[in-house]
């Protein structure tokens, strides 16, 4: 287990800021005067607290399977992935939010792209291919996704035409569970 | 002949003899056979002046030829294209710089790349709002022209149809309707044929007796 690199922290942060707004509170120092860290085991990339990070290393490097809340991977071209397993932290700090109806979270969460048709509601002037968060009715996070069109080109379109593409939902705990910690 | 001695150091005996310990010194090969005196050989040579030498102040060739051999050229100055190196392009290191990576702990570092990342994202999402914007613009005035040429196109129809239809209402005989001017020289035949028989008044006669 180890801290980020420079470049790490970059792309790390680059792709959080697709999905969040205020990444400063991310970092920013709590009231019991601990601060969240970023540490790096096994190409996943977790998101704890700085005193447990400073326990977990008296845990050998093979032995720690997780620690705090896992973002994501680097993969070995030196991009970044995010899981399903940042979503909590996503949606936190959500910049932009879709809500689907009833009938449109059963397909999303086996995996398929949100239709218009399902969609109830949606956050004003969202430009399209940027980073959204997909809601329940009951602002349940259930996933997120990258916008296929715009909000005003939404209007115009079909109800069967795809208004997200989805990234991940929380049916990969289940579909990926072989996958979420260990590859 | 016949007596031995015992050599200590043979080496020393054997060249020190020749006034150097090393073996194939000077000394030992043209040799003082023992007296000490060294003979000039080629005193013509050392005195005769050398060209270069006689000038004070300026630098010998053979300086000048030392110094050229030693210049060593980078890899920079010989020009040598990247691709065609022995070492490959990436593999090469920066000389001077510390081994290993760099670890970003701290958060004032952290701080920092966050505000540049974020600074630039927020950068790239206005610029695709405002192009989103200005494409959104520049449809909407595209389906007006379309919505008002197709209004003019209705109403240029309207108007021929009803040009068309106030042309059917004219007299009979127009030059243009064929059918019409058969209608009615038809019609006329009917007339004519139907005449006779109105102005014909029923006779009954009778054969002569």
């Amino acid at each position: 287990m180890r801290p980020l690199t420079e470049p790490e922290t970059k792309v790390v942060f680059d792709k959080l800021a697709n999905y969040c707004t205020d990444l400063k509170t991310l970092i920013a120092p709590l009231d019991d005067g601990d601060r969240y860290v970023f540490r790096l085991n096994h190409s996943r990339v977790y998101y704890v607290r700085l005193s447990l990070a400073n326990l977990a290393t008296s845990i050998s490097r093979d032995a720690l399977l997780s620690l705090g809340t896992c973002l994501g991977k680097l993969t070995k071209t030196g991009k970044f992935r995010l899981h399903i397993t940042a979503l909590p932290i996503l949606a936190e700090h959500a910049r932009y939010k879709m809500w689907i109806k009833e009938n449109g979270a059963q397909p999303f969460l086996y995996g398929s792209n949100v239709v218009k048709a399902h969609v109830g509601r949606w956050s004003e002037d969202c430009p399209e291919h940027s980073g959204v968060i997909v809601l329940s009715m009951n602002d349940i996070p259930l996933g997120f996704g990258v916008t296929a069109r715009s909000t005003a080109e939404a209007r115009r379109l079909d109800p069967t035409g795809v208004v997200c593409f989805r990234q991940s939902d929380c049916g990969e705990y289940l579909r990926d569970e072989d996958n979420l910690f260990a590859s | 002949m016949g007596t031995t001695k015992t050599i200590k150091n043979k080496h020393s005996t054997k060249h020190a003899a020749n006034g150097s310990g090393v073996k194939g010194s000077k000394q030992a090969k043209y040799g003082d056979k023992g007296d000490g005196v060294i003979k000039a050989k080629k005193n013509h040579l050392s005195k005769a002046p050398i060209p270069g030498q006689g000038v004070k102040g300026r630098p010998k060739i053979s300086d000048i030829l030392k110094k050229r051999k030693k210049r060593v050229y980078s890899e920079k100055e010989l020009g040598i294209p990247e691709l065609n190196m022995i070492t490959p392009v990436g593999v090469t290191k920066p000389k001077g710089k510390k081994k290993g990576k760099v670890f970003v702990d701290d958060r004032e570092s952290m701080t920092t790349i966050l505000a540049l990342v974020q600074a630039e994202k927020e950068g790239q999402i206005e610029s695709k709002m405002i192009k989103a914007r200005q494409l959104e613009e520049i449809r909407e005035a595209r389906r007006a022209e379309a919505d008002s040429k197709e209004e003019e196109r209705k109403a240029q129809f309207e108007e021929t149809k009803d040009s068309i239809r106030k042309k059917r209402k004219r007299p009979r005989g127009g030059k243009d309707s064929d059918t019409n001017g058969f209608k009615a020289f038809m019609a006329e035949e009917q007339a004519k044929a139907s005449r006779p028989d109105k102005t014909k008044k029923k006779k009954v006669s009778f054969a002569p007796e």
